[in-house]
């Protein structure tokens, strides 16, 4: 059995760590609610911008009167998906649960299925450049360390680079791979394809009935304008979301650790008392035999 | 047909208005301004800066709106804007600071980027305090 002396000195080595543990949390907590708010500002604009692209591209898409121009041709007509673009968006830091490995998880399964003969890879957060690196993969864009009020560049960034390499004909697809954010607690792995645009199939049977918009000026005008402000939009919100779900996971791991450290020590304190108990009782036995002798 | 359209304004920062109105009438990029009443034909375009109102309950109500998408629908209007604000957002104060800062940086300007900024800062104040029906608005 292990003496009193080095009990005592797991007890507060363990205490020590639950306190690091309860800091990450609280921290985590902050920076959660920081994204969190940006998310939930940011969720019915994109829903109501994806609602729009949704109605008006598919409405296009049977008017065959119209002739959508380059540019919105490039977010309209699927091409064969040969060359495609991933974005993978982990995190910089791990002690964060299952958060990184469900998102490279899903990663490697759309890796293994996907038909693309050439990818390029932009990967946001650390954990993402190095699941690249293991599988020799050659990142286009790295994005280590962003903060919350950098997000902005990087989507413009990876969003004018997709379309322009689009026009040249350079990819056939956007994807992205990130953690949908469904509570503090729950992270959903998601690939989630931002253009050529996936239609839903319930808005074109619903809507099919109504007249097609008119586009005003012109056509091609507002869809090119339109459309480069949409894979913007989602970008943004994929980042966000993936934030929000970085320390909404950290905070429940942390939750998680403080509670096992309390548990831990409760356990340890227990065997300490006994074995302390168990040597009073020893020594008073050792006096009470000696005085009956 | 319904009588009412619900106008929803948003933008990437905030949801900033949602209700059955009347009347709709905001500007547009290309085109001065559109009003719409219930029943308007499907239309999308592109969003100027300035100012929108609706009609509720017989009363005009103003919004800020600047930049964005404008989807209408028979009984509906919805705007994506790059910002937009009520009247009660709109805080005086600043808005009239940022004016006389834009009045200085107008004057300052060297390039004719410098000067179309400082234009777009200035309009963007007077919008507002028009908005907000502070005289200095009223020249714009």
């Amino acid at each position: 059995m292990a003496g009193l002396q080095d009990i005592r000195r797991r007890i507060r080595s363990v205490k020590n760590t639950q306190q690091v543990t309860k800091a990450m949390k609280m921290i985590s907590a902050v920076k959660l609610r920081k994204s969190q708010e940006r998310l939930v500002a940011l969720r019915p604009y994109a829903g109501k911008m994806m609602d729009v692209v949704q109605r008006v591209v598919g409405r296009i898409k049977g008017d065959s009167e119209i002739q959508p121009g380059p540019a919105a041709q490039a977010f309209l007509t699927p091409r064969e998906e040969k060359r495609i673009r991933v974005v993978l968006v982990a995190s910089d830091k791990g002690l964060c649960g299952g958060f990184n490995a469900n998102v490279l998880k899903a990663a490697t399964a759309f890796a293994t299925e996907t038909q693309a003969e050439i990818v390029h890879l932009d990967v946001v957060g650390k954990r993402a450049a190095e699941w690249a690196r293991k599988r020799k993969l050659t990142a286009t864009g790295e994005y280590l360390n962003i903060p919350l009020a950098g997000f902005q560049r990087v989507v413009t960034e990876i969003s004018e680079g997709a379309a322009a390499q689009y026009h040249a004909g350079e990819i056939d697809a956007l994807y992205v791979i990130y953690n949908y954010f469904n509570s503090p607690v729950a992270q959903t792995p998601t690939v989630f394809k931002v253009f050529p645009m996936e239609l839903d199939r319930r808005t074109e049977s619903r809507e099919a009935a109504e007249v097609p918009h008119l586009l005003e000026p012109d056509p091609n005008a507002v869809l090119e304008t339109l459309l480069p402000r949409f894979v913007e939009t989602e970008l943004l919100r994929n980042l966000l979301e993936s934030s929000a779900s970085e320390h909404g996971a950290r905070m429940a791991a942390m939750d998680k650790a403080s509670n096992n450290a309390g548990e831990m020590i409760a356990k340890l304190t227990l065997t300490m008392n006994k074995i302390r108990q168990a040597s009073i009782t020893n020594q008073i036995i050792e006096i009470v035999s000696g005085a009956n002798a | 047909m319904s009588q009412t359209i619900k106008l929803e304004v948003v933008t990437p920062e905030r949801p900033v208005f949602s209700a059955e109105v009347a009347e709709v009438q905001f500007p547009t990029a290309a085109r001065g301004y559109y009003g719409i009443l219930p029943g308007h034909t499907p239309l999308m375009t592109e969003v100027g800066d300035g100012l929108l109102y609706y009609v509720q309950d017989g009363q005009k109500h103003w919004l800020t709106v600047f930049g964005g998408f404008a989807e209408v629908g028979p009984d509906r209007v919805t705007i994506l804007a790059r910002e937009s604000e009520t009247v009660d957002m709109i805080d005086l104060e600043r808005v009239e600071a940022d004016r006389q800062h834009a009045l200085k940086l107008l004057k300052e300007a060297q390039t004719e980027h410098d000067l179309a900024s400082a234009q777009a800062a200035l309009d963007a104040s007077l919008i507002r305090l028009q908005a907000a029906g502070h005289p200095a608005g009223h020249g714009f």
